[in-house]
């Protein structure tokens, strides 16, 4: 081995020395012929022709030591660059093409990285699960029973978040669980630091960091003496918390913070990399950590499914196990609770598919229309060396006559696409890169861990991965063409004729794919676009223009009864009805858009049946101020307060769903046995109180007055304004500090803002599809206008020809417009099929249109033959003046 | 008349012509493996020059530049203990195959 690596590294030494040897070979017996009687010349030539080739022995003996192979390769590859080095245009367009496509793709690749395939940042990712509980119609379910039908016509189960006194169950599968943990968010009030904000937090059980695996960076987590109602005021704070608001005091464990008015002591610090799951997908930053320390009634409340839950596994233990033991503890659950909880189910899933549930669906949509771009890329890159691959036929046929085998040659070709592949690769990787942040600042908040994007391995290897693949692809075709050369070529001087059928065959064939790749995105973004615009177009039964909304939550030690936190908002409602602009005030637990409470009811007409029912206590400007209009009977007025009639509007969809079209008003309804009933007295239009994509459902609406009577808090303030509602929000702050200097204010939004929000995902996933449609149609022009013009180069003789015996400029126009109808018809046939076929995977982003939507297909059909045709019309116009002479003179 | 050397024979004559303990260049063991064989066999330059590297390779034989008797340089290559050993396996997979084939062409 050690001889065969000196003979790499002394190769002239070694060439040089075989040669002596041979020579001197040569003379000796060029001597010995001498001594046998013949001519010193001829005894010279004699020797030579006897010994032969001197190359060739010199090279089988450089075989022999095993370098060979690799040295060709080099040389391959040298060559290649040379070659590339020369034709600068060509390579320049070649590489950007590709980085183009590459750049996009290694984009949505970092996403889909960040988001889908980098694990969590907590020790064993993969045992932590996250725990819902599903609901079947429990209706459904005790009729079925008592009438022995199936139970399957309980329709789907709804997942809602877990009841704590469930919980406590849940966590017996200890043969299962390493522990289960709750979380919630708990924003509070942080006052005696400067202004008062709001930040967000969370409660959690004890036990929750060990779930998690996440030891604190300083002092200790939550024990169980410190979760239950009544114990000591503790915090877990984060490093972010620790270095911004309490300038990273090293005495931080012996300080304290005052929380929603209440004074808690530090006993932790996390560590800086720490993030909870709640924090994915959440802009604001969740600054710390209290205990749950859940009130008794709670603890009881099997119905009152209030929580989220996280989990470790034991090691080992699958996901399916866990559930199964889980299974058990719900059945016994359901028999010993029927009223609570028959039909509800505890179920688990991984923590990491839980959280990127949402996205998943339209990151690999956007996954897939990247890969298809580099197709396009592809194809577009193999276009331009096909036309490259003709104008070097006699090269290629000069060095087959020269002896270069068919391989050698294919190899030289594909050396030179992988250093193309190369090179787009790394300039694909740094426009991926720029594109990157793009995405990142264009990308909704909801997406998870958008912000942690980098580029890691990963993309890195995916990336050299799809390049070395593309470069194979894109140089297969040209390689092949030039490896069929024919030696006797070189000694034709054709290269006008040379290109051959083959060549355009190959030519046509990739701008056909390029077609029909270029067809299925438009498709694609045709669907998501027209899906858009109906959403946009969506009516949501309120005027959100002009309303200004925000979030005041009354911490609950100073504002401990309903009737307190109503007084304060009258007071607030009152002095801000008077600040000039302002048109009308409303107060309710949560304006639309920005959650709510939905609870179950029976109505005095089907006092058996209960129905699930959103509800909103709203104070009595509402109505004004949303924009929601009276129907039928009365708005809520200052009448209806404590002690009066309890009363409520209703919708319209309540009267449909619950009353079988009967008028609601002067019905009542009321929450459970041993409530008040509550009489409906007015019904208002509908509205799609969660937004666009949401669904009309049937709403009450409580008057705020008589809140004791629902277990809701008044937080959300709306304001209409008669101006730029921004305007007012000092102003409104002001107001809010004269009643209670230590209360803030948070999450303000014009309703306008709220609802954008609410079309951000989607506006994102149309967006990046129109743009990579673009990108598409454009390098299929660029495609179809270069096969069009060869062929048009190619065939400039025949056309002449047919110019000299009278043909019109016409004829030969409509001649190379038909090649392009060609073309494209049969790329836009393949692609319709192909977006029939891959459509499918955009079903879950589509709104109000099937994927099968007429209308879209036949414009993307139009809009790519209507560019096709101008993109074939230069090449055609080129044709039809061609000079007879001049053609005719090329013979 | 001359003869081609049989396929697979050329690296035992080459072990062979250098056994005999003398160290030779190229051109004495092509001439020397010509007068032994009575100007039989002749030696190929195009195969014994690439069989000279390969036995170089697999340590067969040594190579050592020396002066001709007209004092040009020349490698003079000399058998190694593992080329020894190889004709030594060559001599005697030679006999059984030439016993073996004596033995099919004897008249019965």
């Amino acid at each position: 081995m050690l001889r065969r690596f000196r003979h790499l590294f002394h190769r002239d030494e070694f060439t040089s020395d075989l040669n002596e040897e041979m020579q001197l070979h040569v003379e000796l017996r060029a001597r010995k012929l001498h001594q046998q009687g013949i001519g010193t010349t001829e005894a010279r030539y004699m020797a030579q022709r006897q010994f032969g080739n001197y190359a060739a022995i010199q090279d089988a003996s450089s075989q022999l030591w095993g370098w060979t192979a690799w040295e060709r390769l080099f040389q391959d590859f040298r060559l290649g660059a040379r070659t590339l080095a020369k034709a600068p245009g060509f390579t320049t367009v070649a590489v950007l093409t590709l980085a183009l496509g590459l750049g996009i793709n290694v984009a949505v690749f970092s996403v889909v990285n960040a988001v889908m395939l980098r694990s969590l940042p907590y020790p064993e990712p993969g045992r932590l699960i996250s725990l819902w509980e599903e609901q079947v119609n429990r209706q459904a379910l005790l009729q079925s029973n008592s009438t022995g039908t199936k139970v399957g016509n309980a329709g789907s189960p709804r997942r809602t978040t877990v009841s704590v006194a469930n919980l406590l169950d849940y966590r017996k599968a200890t043969d299962a669980f390493e522990g289960l943990a709750a979380y919630d968010f708990t924003p509070m009030n942080l006052t005696g630091n400067g202004t008062p904000e709001r930040l967000t937090g969370e409660s959690v059980t004890a036990g929750y960091f060990e779930v998690l695996g996440v030891p604190p960076a300083l002092g200790r987590t939550f024990q169980t003496e410190d979760d239950y109602e009544g114990a000591n005021s503790v915090v877990i704070i984060t490093d972010a918390f620790w270095q911004r608001r309490l300038g990273g005091d090293t005495n931080v464990l012996s300080r304290t913070v005052s929380l929603d008015g209440k004074t808690r002591q530090i006993i932790g610090v996390l560590p800086k990399s720490f993030a909870s799951p709640a924090q994915f997908g959440l802009k604001t930053l969740v600054e710390f950590y209290v205990p749950a320390a859940y009130p008794k009634d709670l603890l009881i409340a099997r119905g009152d499914h209030e929580v989220n839950v996280v989990g470790r596994l034991k090691p080992g233990i699958t996901t399916q196990t866990a559930q199964a033991a889980l299974d058990t503890i719900s059945a016994a659950l359901g028999a010993q609770f029927p009223r609570s909880n028959l039909g509800t189910r505890a179920v688990i899933r991984p923590l990491h598919e839980d959280l990127v549930t949402g996205v998943r669906g339209s990151l690999l949509a956007l996954l897939g229309a990247s890969g298809l771009i580099v197709l396009i890329t592809c194809t577009n890159v193999a276009n331009l060396l096909l036309v490259r691959a003709v104008a070097r036929r006699h090269e290629s046929s000069v060095r087959l006559a020269l002896g270069a085998s068919r391989f050698r040659m294919i190899r030289q070709f594909l050396a030179e696409s992988l250093l193309l592949a190369a090179a787009g690769c790394i300039a694909g990787i740094a426009l991926g890169r720029a594109l990157m942040s793009a995405l990142v600042a264009l990308a909704p908040a909801s997406i998870p861990q958008i912000d942690h994007i980098t580029m890691d391995w990963r993309v890195f290897g995916a990336c050299t991965a799809v390049a070395t693949l593309t470069g194979l692809i894109f140089g297969i075709a040209p390689a092949w063409q030039a490896s069929q050369a024919h030696p006797a070529e070189s000694l034709k001087n054709t290269a006008r004729q040379a290109g051959g059928k083959s060549s355009v065959r190959w030519r046509t064939a990739l701008t056909v794919i390029e077609v029909a790749l270029s067809m299925i995105l438009l498709v694609g973004a045709g669907l998501l676009l027209k899906s858009f615009v109906l959403l946009m177009g969506v009516n949501l039964g309120f005027q959100p223009d002009r309303v200004l909304v925000m979030n005041i939550s009354l911490p609950a030690l100073r504002y401990g009864t309903q009737s307190q936190r109503f007084e304060f908002f009258t007071q607030l409602e009152e002095r801000v009805r008077a600040l000039p602009g302002v048109m009308a005030v409303s107060t309710s637990n949560r304006m639309p858009l920005r959650g709510g409470w939905s609870t179950g009811i029976t109505v005095d007409l089907t006092p058996t049946e209960s129905h699930d029912c959103d509800s909103q206590a709203v104070t009595n400007g509402y109505f004004e101020t949303l924009g929601v209009s009276l129907q039928k009977g009365r708005l809520l007025t200052s009448a209806d307060r404590v002690g009066g009639l309890p009363a409520a509007v209703v919708n319209s969809a309540f009267g449909r769903q619950f009353l079988n079209n009967q008028d609601p008003i002067g019905r009542r309804f009321r929450r459970g046995p041993g409530t008040p009933w509550i009489t409906i007295v007015g019904v208002v239009n509908d509205i799609r109180r969660s937004g666009k994509t949401g669904l009309i459902t049937p709403q009450i609406y409580l008057p705020a007055a008589q809140s004791d009577i629902y277990p809701v808090r008044l937080a959300d303030f709306a304001v209409r304004t008669s101006g730029e509602p921004r305007q007012l929000l000092n102003a409104i702050q002001g107001q809010v500090w004269s009643i209670d200097k230590d209360q803030p204010i948070t999450t303000v939004r014009t309703m306008e803002e709220v609802i954008d929000a609410s079309v951000s995902q989607r506006r994102f996933q149309t967006l990046l599809l129109v743009v990579f449609a673009g990108v598409a149609v454009g390098l299929a022009v660029i495609g179809i206008f270069g096969v069009l013009s060869y062929s048009v180069t190619q065939r400039t003789s025949e056309l002449g020809l047919r110019m000299a015996l009278g043909a019109e400029p016409r004829n030969i126009l409509t001649l190379v417009l038909k090649e392009a109808a060609v073309l494209v018809t049969a790329g836009v046939a393949i692609g319709l099929a192909g977006s029939y076929a891959l459509t499918r995977y955009l079903e879950a982003m589509l709104f109000g249109i099937q994927r099968t939507d007429a209308i879209t297909y036949l414009g993307a059909m139009t809009l790519l033959a209507t560019i096709a045709v101008i993109a074939s019309l230069i090449p055609a116009r080129r044709g039809s003046r061609v000079d007879p002479i001049v053609a005719l003179r090329y013979e | 008349m001359r003869d081609e050397i049989p396929p697979g024979t050329l690296d035992m004559l080459i072990l062979r012509t250098l056994a005999r303990g003398e160290a030779m260049h190229g051109f004495e063991i092509a001439d020397s493996i010509q007068e032994t064989s009575d100007n039989v066999l002749h030696v190929e330059e195009g195969s014994l020059y690439p069989a000279l590297q390969r036995m170089l390779i697999k340590d067969w034989i040594a190579g050592e530049w020396g002066k001709t008797s007209e004092n040009r340089r020349a490698r003079y290559y000399s058998l190694t203990k593992a080329g020894r050993k190889q004709l030594e396996q060559e001599l005697a997979r030679y006999g059984r195959v030439s016993q073996a084939i004596a033995r099919i062409l004897q008249p019965a």
